[in-house]
């Protein structure tokens, strides 16, 4: 929840509350209390201190309330009269009935979950039923690399002529296209002979796969499938930038025997994004595809 | 509320309402100002002013400005009446006299 939705809830739970109380006091006052209140609400200025105001205005309706009835009472002089304002008292005299104690209570209840949300100790404390989930990378051969094909110099089919200078030597038509590098190399322009293979080229490219701060088991469970006890392996696919996050969106490659399941795997893939870790190659991320398995089991 | 002259409990919050309006008993407070004054709870400072003006000490009457051109709602403001001016100033005289017998 953000901080403005939060500021937003305090104050319309403000006002609801002011609104309340003023209800609460006897008729004539009421809604010049509740104009009154919510003016001065208006002139707080943080939304903890409205709420606080709403709350103090929620608490005086009592004292206003049993002031207004003590002076009531006394200034009934007929037994009738007395009566009347017996039983109008008898009404509002209870400190916490029913409706109000459920009230509080809500409002209890919803300012613990706001807490919790807002301090982050939901997911030490909220236990949904008991899941558990595991993701298993798939170590998958790195795919074939695309490189421009190296010629390779037939050098033995040089023919040096001992009887003419080193300069002039000759070549014999090279079928095959030359690589500029290759003619660069010191031993080839030092004439020699022999046979010269090209240096390898050596990748070393680190698969990636999900990372830190991926998303937890007890998100992305389907409540629909933990009640159906539908448990399986789904293997997604998804394809990721160098930074981690999803450049498509991924795909099943293997279901896990339901689509309720399935789903929650697509989600929990989405939900991932920014948080898998690249596919290097020589230490550098790169775009890349992997799969990998995301088990849903109840056990545990 | 009634306007006649009754005796108010008196508590050390109403004390500190009663010396917020006796510092310029001509000013005309609304609830708000009070509190920012005395620093007391809404849940016990709207009583107390419920209170003082049922005793006739008080007299409140609506802000008069347009809420839409002033941009927020109008209020409601106390001030002193002379009744009150006259008990508060009584009940202060007496404390001082209970301090310095």
């Amino acid at each position: 929840m953000t901080s403005e939705r939060m500021v937003d809830w305090v104050d319309r739970a403000a006002v609801c509350l002011v609104h309340n109380a003023a209800r609460r006091t006897p008729e004539p006052l009421s809604e010049r209390l509740a104009e009154e209140w919510l003016a001065d609400l208006a002139a707080r200025r943080s939304g903890f201190s409205r709420l606080r105001l709403a709350v103090g205005c929620y608490w005086a309706t009592y004292s206003i309330a049993r002031e207004r009835r003590v002076a009531v009472v006394a200034a009934a002089s007929s037994r009738l009269a007395h009566s009347n304002i017996a039983t109008f008292t008898g009404e509002n005299s209870t400190v916490f009935s029913t409706r109000t104690a459920t009230f509080l209570l809500v409002v209890s209840l919803h300012a613990a979950v706001l807490c919790g949300l807002a301090v982050g100790v939901s997911s030490k404390f909220i236990k949904l039923t008991p899941t558990r989930f595991e993701i298993h990378r798939i170590d998958q051969a790195p795919p074939p690399v695309d490189l421009p094909p190296v010629a390779k110099p037939d050098l033995n089919a040089i023919r040096v002529d001992p009887q003419k200078p080193v300069d002039n030597l000759t070549f014999e038509q090279d079928p095959l296209p030359r690589s500029g590098d290759l003619m660069d190399t010191p031993r080839d322009a030092e004439g020699g002979t022999g046979t010269l293979t090209p240096p390898p080229v050596v990748i070393n490219r680190v698969q990636g796969g999900p990372g830190i701060g991926f998303p937890s088991a007890h998100d992305f469970y389907p409540a629909s499938a933990i009640r159906r006890g539908e448990q399986g392996i789904a293997t997604v696919r998804a394809c990721v930038d160098g930074s981690g996050r999803l450049t498509s969106n991924p795909t099943i490659v293997q279901s896990a025997g339901s689509s309720r399941l399935d789903d929650g795997a697509l989600t929990l893939a989405i939900a991932g994004s920014g948080h898998y870790r690249a596919t290097t190659e020589n230490g550098k991320p790169v775009n890349s595809c992997y799969a990998f398995r995301i088990r849903f089991d109840l056990r545990n | 509320m009634g306007k006649e002259d009754r005796e108010v409990r008196m508590s050390l919050q109403t004390l500190k309402v009663l010396e917020a309006f006796l510092e310029n008993p001509t000013d005309q407070l609304s609830g708000a100002e009070v509190h920012q004054r005395c620093k007391i709870a809404s849940g016990t400072l709207y009583p107390i002013l419920l209170r003082l003006e049922a005793a006739g000490w008080f007299v409140s009457r609506w802000e008069s400005i347009n809420p839409s051109s002033a941009g927020r709602p109008r209020r409601r403001l106390y001030r002193l009446t002379p009744t009150g001016l006259k008990r508060a100033s009584e009940v202060f005289a007496s404390f001082n006299r209970g301090v310095l017998a």
